[in-house]
């Protein structure tokens, strides 16, 4: 077991695969001799070279579907696309082409893709560096959205996702990035679809999606405090997701708050209430609530920032509400 | 807004008052300061002014002229030009057929944890969780299911959750106080304790049972909305007492005891008189195709009456069978709330008391009941003609009947009906 | 066999270019009469007038060398080798269709001859191309890849970024642009200062040769070429092949108020199978009675073919939700 950074245990993973696999290239704005804005890909240039880190012109559509055609072609590329804010360029194509040519092709054509980068609000990023959009993908059959919160799980998800032969979004919370975790040595794969439960508790569940998992797990230490008991669930992966380990921790507390600092419509929140409803409704000793982010874009100003997002103390209001519901 | 026109104080001393006079009529406009109607006390009859302008609406309910009402009495209404006069008095409905059997959720000063539950005591439980008032009983699905499974009344319960809802812990901590009373006793002893404190005589002070306060209700309201009415007849059990001793001494287990013949017996005499075996739906008046027969049960905790359900088509021993299980079930705290529900007629036997007639309560919605008193050996006439006379087993049996669902002849032909059941059980036994 | 004009081909080479546009013909007549019939459930853009295209790029490919292909895509379709009895079956949304069903005209499939899917939307097929050509380049499989678009395509974002994309990075692709100065029924030249695409490949630093869409031996020439260019590492080609569709944008709608009849009857006396006839009769390559044998044979393929795809089964309803994930991580998303 080692003490890592999310990014550095993340590049680890990728660095492995790629050891492993040939096939494995990696596309984006400045991820070749640079090593990635994020340092998502230092060292593996001089490694591999230009063919495998290939540095690409500000063309997010064009070269996230070249990323495509080569993925139906026997390659397995990575798009490393930095903010997801630029990502929404390649959308077309991605719900297009990238979600539907398995089923197209009556699963003929595989499509081993991992598109990758940075999510969520930061201080101050703004309207155009702050995005989330993850629902979309969450929305669309044919998608895998995986959103680790630890470095361990950073690890193996990623390299879980590179071996998988269906599209996955590998959205990593901006804020997530220089966080330290314990990372276990030698081959480490996590599987999709399997929660983690990061906190046990009886009282009251909180899932958090991704930077939010930290959020929660600081609020369930101050209501510890006050001798309530919080069980913190961390999806780890939206789609596919563990409704299971969520219904198992209601059928224990019959209360469930949802964190999430993305937008309420149609957000993680809403499908995983309806999914709770629909299986679990008899657990339920209150209705399931939601805390999101505020609808409206990222703003700049510290001040505009206050009640933007989720915070530690608004989800344990939340809790404190909804254990007196 | 309307305004309430009422028994004026109209002496220093007065407390009643008769309405002997209306200077205007139901619909008139009445102005403030015209002469409204005449109050007559113990003095003299006096005038009486509007207070309001207004339409004047006098209700139906308005006390007639002549009847002595208490001060403060409501008499009529000043109502605007298209407002409607306020609907009649809440606590009518609180004893209407239709409400018959629903408790108010507890209402506790304060406390969150509401009386101790128990099954619904007495007659039946209620069929849909809505007090008289008609307010909404919210309860969260966790703690729905958690009073099924304790055997709790939750419409009996007060809510702790934010919007009154009724949530686990509520069930639970019901359940716990429920069985064996802790809680009940606990604060018997409390009351007993303050009033002793506060100097004056000690008294048992017992706070009423949730079956007790339930009984309470379900009697007043039997027997003050329906029409009651008591049939007796004394019929000859000799060979009933034959068959049962029969039955007792062949062995098989567990023996049919006379309130499964009786059960019997009078489901046999319901099929052919549906009339009896009807009840209240709202407006309309339900006749059952199936005989479910409630026995009145005594337990600890109260008066329970758990149901056999479509006697019609069950055999004697499956009866026995049943009340056995029910019975015990029943004194032991485990019976469910649906038991105790869905009866089209009741049997309640006093006779281990001696006690030969009385007047038993319509359990409501239901529309008769059979009181059975005690099997005694008597000397009757056989042939009055001849003067003979024989030792025979005679009991007396009171059906009480709702006059309102059924007359007196058809209901006295349903008794004599039960009498001749009791007097040839070869009727009954071989079935149609 | 290669690019210089007039090199000798073979008889069977060039009877093999006539039979595949003879073949594009006649399957493209049978879905025009099951059109008109009410047979076909979705939109239908024929090939007819084309056919030079298709079979003079695609006969420099192999079974693992891979198209990408256009809401236009029969004939590429049928040139890259998709039997008419699949391609006619796919239309008619048969079990036994080359997409089993789930595609119909806009989406056929067959990636085990290298027909990578033909699409709805403009544009991708460049990007995709470029990509799969990535693929080969990566893993040093040889192969070419092939993007067919039309005139439209050329104002899509796709083009400009695929075609820099893949000429900075030397990709073993070719781009061929069936410009046949419509798209839809906007005239290429109303929206755009520069209706012509082979010079924009200037801008991106790749060769840019237009040919002479209709004349099957000049476009089997040029991509002879940019084929040997692509094989051999030397990167793209943009191919614009001047050409004209003489049916309607697609089957069932009006022909008419953007283009005259004059012109349809123009570009009708240059027919392109018409045109080839005639060159192989003047060279003496072949017989008047040969080339009727042929399409004899090919029209009765293509009739059995519709016959097949008419007594062809619907495919199972439950199939439907099948292979939106691969195999490895079936299971369900929510």
């Amino acid at each position: 077991m080692r003490e890592m950074t999310f990014v550095d245990a993340a590049r680890e993973g990728l660095a492995e695969e790629m050891a492993r696999d040939p096939a494995i290239f990696v596309v984006g704005e400045g991820i070749g001799a640079r090593g990635g804005n994020f340092n998502t890909t230092l060292g593996l240039f001089d490694l591999y070279g230009p063919e495998r880190l290939r540095d690409t012109p500000i063309s997010e559509r064009g070269f996230t579907g070249i990323c495509i055609g080569a993925a139906a072609s026997g390659a397995r590329p990575v798009v490393d696309f930095m903010f997801i804010d630029f990502l929404t360029d390649a959308f077309g194509d991605m719900f297009n082409q990238m979600s539907k040519l398995q089923w197209m092709s009556g699963g003929r054509l595989k499509m081993p893709i991992v598109v990758r980068g940075c999510v969520g609000v930061a201080p101050s990023n703004a309207a155009h560096h702050s995005g989330n959009y993850y629902p979309f993908f969450m929305h669309i059959p044919g998608f895998r959205v995986v959103m680790p919160s630890t470095p361990g799980d950073a690890k193996g998800l990623l390299k879980t996702s590179i071996r998988s032969d269906d599209p996955v979004l590998f959205l990593e919370h901006k804020n997530l990035l220089a966080l330290k975790g314990p990372v276990p040595d030698g081959e480490h794969l996590v599987p999709f679809g399997k929660a983690a439960v990061a906190r046990e508790g009886k009282d009251v569940t909180v899932v958090g999606v991704a930077f939010m998992v930290k959020k929660a797990l600081e609020a369930a230490e101050t209501l510890a405090k006050d001798g309530i008991s919080v069980e913190v669930i961390d999806p780890r992966t939206l789609a596919p997701l563990d409704i299971d380990t969520i219904l198992s921790s209601v059928r224990t507390t019959g209360r469930l708050l949802v964190v999430d600092e993305d937008f309420a419509p149609c957000g993680v929140a809403s499908e995983i209430a309806m999914q709770v409803m629909e299986r679990g409704f008899d657990d339920l000793d209150a209705p399931v609530k939601r805390l999101n982010g505020l609808s409206c874009p990222a703003p700049y100003s510290p001040a505009l920032m206050t009640n933007l997002i989720p915070t530690t103390s608004t989800i344990v209001q939340a809790l404190r509400d909804l254990l007196a519901e | 807004m309307a305004f309430e026109v009422v028994m004026p104080r109209l002496g220093w001393n007065m407390e009643q008052g008769a309405v002997v006079g209306w200077r205007k009529k139901d619909g008139d406009s009445v102005t403030a300061g015209e002469i409204l109607f005449e109050v007559e006390s113990d003095k003299a009859v006096q005038e009486v002014e509007a207070l309001e302008s207004g339409l004047l609406r006098i209700p139906p309910q308005s006390p007639p002229l002549g009847t002595q009402v208490p001060v403060g009495t409501l008499l009529a209404w000043l109502v605007k030009p298209g407002e409607d006069m306020p609907s009649s008095d809440a606590a009518a409905l609180a004893v209407a057929p239709a409400a018959a059997g629903m408790a108010p959720a507890a209402k506790t000063s304060g406390s969150a944890s509401s009386l101790p539950a128990a099954p619904s005591a007495g007659a039946h439980a209620a069929e849909t969780p809505h007090p008289p008032t008609g307010k909404r009983i919210r309860i969260s699905p966790r703690a729905r299911r958690a009073a099924s499974q304790l055997g709790v009344d939750w419409t009996l319960l007060s809510g702790s959750g934010s919007s009154g809802r009724i949530l686990e812990r509520d069930v639970q901590q019901a359940a716990a106080a429920g069985t064996g009373a802790p809680a009940t006793a606990a604060r018997a002893v409390r009351a007993h304790e303050a009033v002793t404190a506060a100097g004056t005589p000690s008294l048992d002070v017992l706070p009423i049972s949730s079956v007790r306060r339930l009984t309470a209700e379900r009697m007043s309201a039997g027997a003050h909305t329906t029409a009651p009415v008591t049939l007796t007849t004394e019929a000859d059990a000799t060979d009933l007492v034959r068959l049962r001793s029969q039955l007792k001494g062949e062995g098989a287990r567990p023996a049919p005891s006379y309130n499964d013949l009786l059960t019997k017996l009078a489901a046999d005499a319901l099929v052919d008189h549906p009339e009896l075996n009807a009840r209240f739906e709202g407006d309309s008046i339900v006749q059952s195709a199936s005989v479910n027969v409630a026995i009145a049960v005594d337990t600890e905790r109260g008066l329970l009456a758990p149901v056999v359900r479509d006697v019609q088509s069950k055999s004697l021993r499956q009866v026995a069978r049943e009340t056995a299980d029910l019975i015990e079930r029943a004194r032991g705290g485990r019976i469910r709330p649906e038991e105790l529900r869905g009866g089209t007629f009741t049997i309640t036997n006093l006779g281990m008391y001696e006690i030969d007639a009385f007047t038993p309560i319509i359990n409501l919605p239901e529309c008769a009941i059979l009181g059975v008193g005690r099997i005694v050996a008597k000397q009757v006439v056989t042939d009055a003609e001849a003067g003979t006379v024989a030792i025979r087993h005679m009991v007396v049996l009171s059906l009480t009947f709702d006059h309102r669902l059924v007359d007196g002849a058809p209901a006295a032909r349903f008794l004599q009906r039960i009498k001749r059941n009791i007097e040839m059980p070869y009727l009954w036994l071989a079935g149609s | 066999m290669t690019g210089k004009k007039g090199a000798a081909m073979g008889k069977d080479q060039m009877l093999a270019l006539y039979r595949t546009m003879l073949l594009i013909r006649r399957t493209e007549e049978q879905l025009v009469k099951l059109y008109a019939a009410g047979k076909i459930y979705g939109g239908v853009h024929t090939y007819i007038g084309e056919e030079a295209v298709a079979t003079g790029v695609c006969a420099h490919l192999g079974t693992s060398d891979t198209v990408f292909s256009t809401h236009r895509g029969h004939g590429h379709a049928l040139s890259k080798g998709i039997p008419p009895r699949e391609l006619i079956a796919e239309l008619l949304g048969r079990a036994t269709g080359c997409a089993a069903g789930r595609g119909g005209s806009m989406h056929l499939f067959k990636p085990e001859i290298g027909f990578m899917g033909s699409s709805g939307i403009v544009g991708p097929s460049i990007t995709l191309a470029a990509g799969s050509a990535y693929a080969a380049k990566l893993r040093k499989t040889g192969q070419v890849s092939v993007a067919f678009f039309g005139d439209g395509a050329t104002n899509n974002g796709a083009f400009h970024e695929g075609i820099n994309m893949a000429t900075a990075w030397g990709l073993p692709v070719l781009f061929v642009c069936e410009n046949n100065m419509y798209a839809t029924e906007i005239p290429y030249a109303a929206v755009t200062k520069n209706p012509h695409p082979a010079t924009r490949a200037s801008a991106y630093g790749l060769p840019g040769i237009a040919v002479d869409g209709n004349d099957v031996l000049a476009v089997y020439q040029a991509a002879g070429e940019a084929v040997r260019r692509a094989r051999s590492g030397e990167g793209p080609t943009l191919l614009e092949c001047r050409t004209y569709r003489t049916r309607a944008h697609s089957e069932g709608m009006r022909d008419a108020g953007y283009r005259t009849q004059e012109e349809i009857a123009e570009w009708k006396a240059r027919d392109p199978i018409k045109a080839y006839e005639g060159k192989l009769l003047a060279g003496g390559t072949a017989a008047q009675s040969e080339l009727d044998a042929i399409d004899a044979e090919v029209r009765a393929r293509a009739e059995e073919a519709a016959a097949f795809a008419l007594a062809s089964p619907m495919p199972e309803p439950a199939t439907v939700t099948e292979h939106v994930y691969s195999e490895m991580q079936e299971g369900r998303n929510a």
